[in-house]
């Protein structure tokens, strides 16, 4: 395979580029390198980009998630592996099986820059292998390769095994024996303890039985000017090592937001039921730090190094080493499932983790079941003898077990929180904490509305990363429901923004990197000295209507009839806490959907226009739509800016 | 007594301490919390994901002592 992908390459050396692309036929086995179109890198940047475009294209409408039509995608974008501010990431996508469209999920680590050294931006997997098979890249050299002993082994396992199989300098992406049995929230893991999380994609992946992905770049990125992304990279080195922000996020990482989240009113605790949790010193960032805390662990060309690499040593428990739990573990396997001591956190990431399954749908869902366990809707009987109890270790452990090996019960949970609900029925689904199947992060969006406007409007499904609005719920009001919604659209535009060029958006969010050095660094990179963030921001635009056109286009329309949260989070008061009495109602959740569709160029139905659209320059997707009757006419006129940045009362 | 609150990105905005040391020195009453203190000077509490004090994390009932270096920082992007 070597020879003949060497001879395929036609080394267009696209600057900032790896500068190929790779399309993989799992059922013959077939592996394509194709050169990278230089048209297709400058319009969709790479990572989530290629991702959208890739799936949007390319999964007919009524594809199986799990089935053969499906494509899982893999893509480091732009700035990955490249000697920026800082290009560490790598995106998975495919169609969700939670969410049942577009997909992706990012993953830090040094799989994405690896995957750039070996010369590749992109790799296509097609069709379902005959049996488990790996994908084995170092450099040219491609093949399919028979992954019989490493199936059946847990993520942490399978990717000590695969390392000391081929070498310490592969770098792995795996997926663990949920993956392997479908389990709709399974993740892909990479360098012990990091995952491309949400949406699924280790479903996908064990679909296709696919176990693995093993690469090994010896080359380096063409970079247009080296010395002047030299210079730019140190100025922030230099300057961001004495910022104030710097050495509590080096010490704690997000661990440390535990204790700000639950004083402020948005802690999810006992399946989201209050949002304030009493015992919550014991899992904040300190314990972690002078408890269980090895090493700090970084991404590639990182120095904030937020991983926190931990040892947990439980009564009649195996010792183990975890990475984490950073904060949305800490409290959606935290608070929310009752543990207070940040050994059991440490411990069930490490479950979660080992089995392939993403901490937070993880955390969440099984919260769910506890819930329902303690008002009697789950009997012990269907737990094998068991209990589902507030911060039970074994409980816990006992039912994710049951979740990755699909007994009982244990099945419903596997097909995600929804199904779960209907088979539970007493009407538990008005308690799940989901939007389009996806688990919430861990912030409850009754004490901050915009908060929980960013999850029913994420594209794909309930996800901070998207839209994180804490700070201006505070700062505006959090019972202040009007005006705050042209800020989540400018959010959904920023943040989802560096999963497409593939860098650390923590640079920007902690430490003050700003988006313009980020655009500079690109410009330096690629040569693309027209490169502005008007054109950034436009393409995270036509993203994110590509993405709502995907979603209705599989989903059935009209939009706004899937954005709306569970009952709970419009019905019921928060009951304790400093959030005490936060309470949202129906009428609020339309007044925000209503701004959010006007700031978009969306019908009032939730429905991209074909203004909109057109104005993207997405008009075969207005067309695709109207062919469908799911084009929404303008309810006001088209917004020039779509979105609006947010400034604190102070500036 | 005189103690010295460090802060970037938003919070600075409020604090206002020297761009590059980022830091500024404020009075403070005997016996007054973290939250007082800040309230005193104008910087909102709320927007203090927490704060730090030899990197060790203290909370807003904290008393700072005499000299005291009080790093804070905002809830800025949630993760
Ligand atoms: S800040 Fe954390 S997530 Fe971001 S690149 Fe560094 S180690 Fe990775």
């Amino acid at each position: 395979m070597g020879d003949a992908l060497a001879t395929q390459r036609e080394g267009t050396m696209l600057k900032g580029f790896g500068g190929s692309s790779l399309r993989v036929n799992l059922r013959t086995g077939q592996v394509q390198r194709r050169p990278l179109d230089p048209a297709f890198a400058r319009a969709w940047l790479g990572g989530r980009g290629y991702v959208c475009k890739v799936l949007y294209d390319e999964v007919p409408r009524d594809a199986d998630p799990l089935g053969p039509l499906n494509r899982l995608v893999v893509s480091p974008g732009v700035m990955s592996g490249n000697f920026g501010p800082t290009g560490s990431k790598c995106c998975f996508g495919a169609v969700s099986p939670l969410t049942g469209a577009h997909g992706d999920s990012t993953v830090g680590g040094h799989f994405g820059p690896e995957l750039k050294f070996a010369g590749y931006d992109l790799i296509v997997f097609e069709e379902i292998a005959q049996g488990p098979v790996y994908l084995f890249v170092d450099d040219d050299r491609v093949e399919l390769r028979d992954a019989s002993k490493y199936w059946g082994k847990g993520t942490i396992e399978a990717e000590e095994m695969l390392k000391h199989d081929l070498g310490e300098d592969f770098e792995i992406a795996a997926i663990g024996p949920a993956g392997e049995s479908m389990v709709t929230f399974a993740c892909i893991g990479h360098d012990f303890g990091r995952q491309a999380g949400r949406c699924g994609v280790g479903a996908v992946m064990g679909s296709k039985r696919l176990k693995a992905i093993a690469v090994r770049g010896t080359r380096s990125v063409p970079i247009h000017d080296l010395p002047g992304l030299k210079e730019l990279t140190m100025g922030v080195i230099k300057r961001t090592s004495t910022h104030p922000n710097m050495a509590p996020w080096q010490k704690f990482g997000t661990a440390m937001f535990v204790g700000w989240s639950n004083e402020h009113g948005v802690y999810p605790t006992h399946n989201f039921q209050t949002t304030y949790f009493e015992p919550y010193a014991g899992i904040d960032g300190q314990p972690l730090v002078d408890k269980l805390l090895v090493s700090n662990k970084a991404c590639s060309g990182c120095w904030m190094n937020c991983g926190k690499y931990a040892r947990v040593t439980l009564p009649e428990k195996p010792t183990i080493h975890v990475e984490g739990p950073e904060y949305e573990t800490g409290s959606l396997c935290g608070g929310n499932c009752g543990f207070d001591k940040i050994e059991e956190v440490a411990y069930v990431n490490w479950v979660c983790d080992q089995t392939g399954i993403d901490t937070m749908s993880g955390g969440g869902f099984v919260a769910f079941g506890m819930e329902c366990y303690e008002k009697g809707f789950i009997t012990r009987e269907q737990l094998e003898g068991h209990e589902l109890r507030w911060g039970s270790v074994d409980d816990f452990e006992h039912f994710v077990d049951m979740i990755v090996h699909r007994r009982g019960i244990g099945d419903w949970f596997a097909r995600g929180i929804v199904y779960a609900a209907g088979q539970i029925g007493h009407d538990s689904i008005r308690f799940t904490a989901q939007v389009k199947g996806q688990g919430m992060s861990g912030y409850d969006g009754r004490g901050a509305p915009a908060m929980l406007l960013s999850y029913m409007t994420a594209d794909i499904g309930a996800h901070h990363n998207r839209s994180w609005t804490i700070t201006m719920d505070e700062d505006l009001g959090k019972a202040v429901i009007k005006g705050k919604a042209k800020v989540v659209v400018y959010l959904q535009h920023i943040r989802p923004f560096f999963d497409v060029v593939s860098c650390c958006r923590l640079f920007w969010g902690e430490v003050d990197v700003t988006v313009e050095e980020h655009i500079e660094a690109i410009r330096l990179m690629t040569g693309w000295s027209d490169f502005t963030l008007e054109e950034a921001m436009r393409l995270s635009d036509r993203l994110w209507n590509l993405n709502r056109a995907h979603f209705l286009e599989r989903n059935g329309g009209p939009g706004r009839k899937h954005d709306y949260p569970p009952a709970r989070f419009y019905e019921e008061a928060v009951p304790s806490g400093p959030g005490k009495g936060a309470r949202l109602t129906m009428e609020d959740l339309d007044v925000m959907l209503d701004e959010y569709y006007a700031a978009r160029g969306w019908s009032r139905d939730g429905n991209p226009s074909r203004e909109i659209l057109e104005d993207l320059g997405l008009p075969e997707t207005a067309t695709r739509l109207e062919t469908l009757d799911l084009l929404g006419p303008l309810m006001a006129p088209l917004p020039e800016v779509r979105g609006e940045r947010y400034k604190p009362k102070a500036f | 007594m005189k103690i010295v609150l460090k802060a970037g990105g938003m919070l600075a905005d409020y604090l206002k301490p020297d761009p590059v040391t980022h830091a500024r020195e404020v009075e403070a009453g005997e016996g007054q919390t973290l939250r007082q203190i800040l309230e005193s000077i104008g910087v909102p509490p709320g927007h203090v994901a927490m704060a730090f004090v030899d990197s060790n994390i203290v909370h807003l009932l904290y008393v700072p002592k005499e000299g005291e270096v009080v790093t804070l920082r905002p809830p800025v992007q949630g993760g």
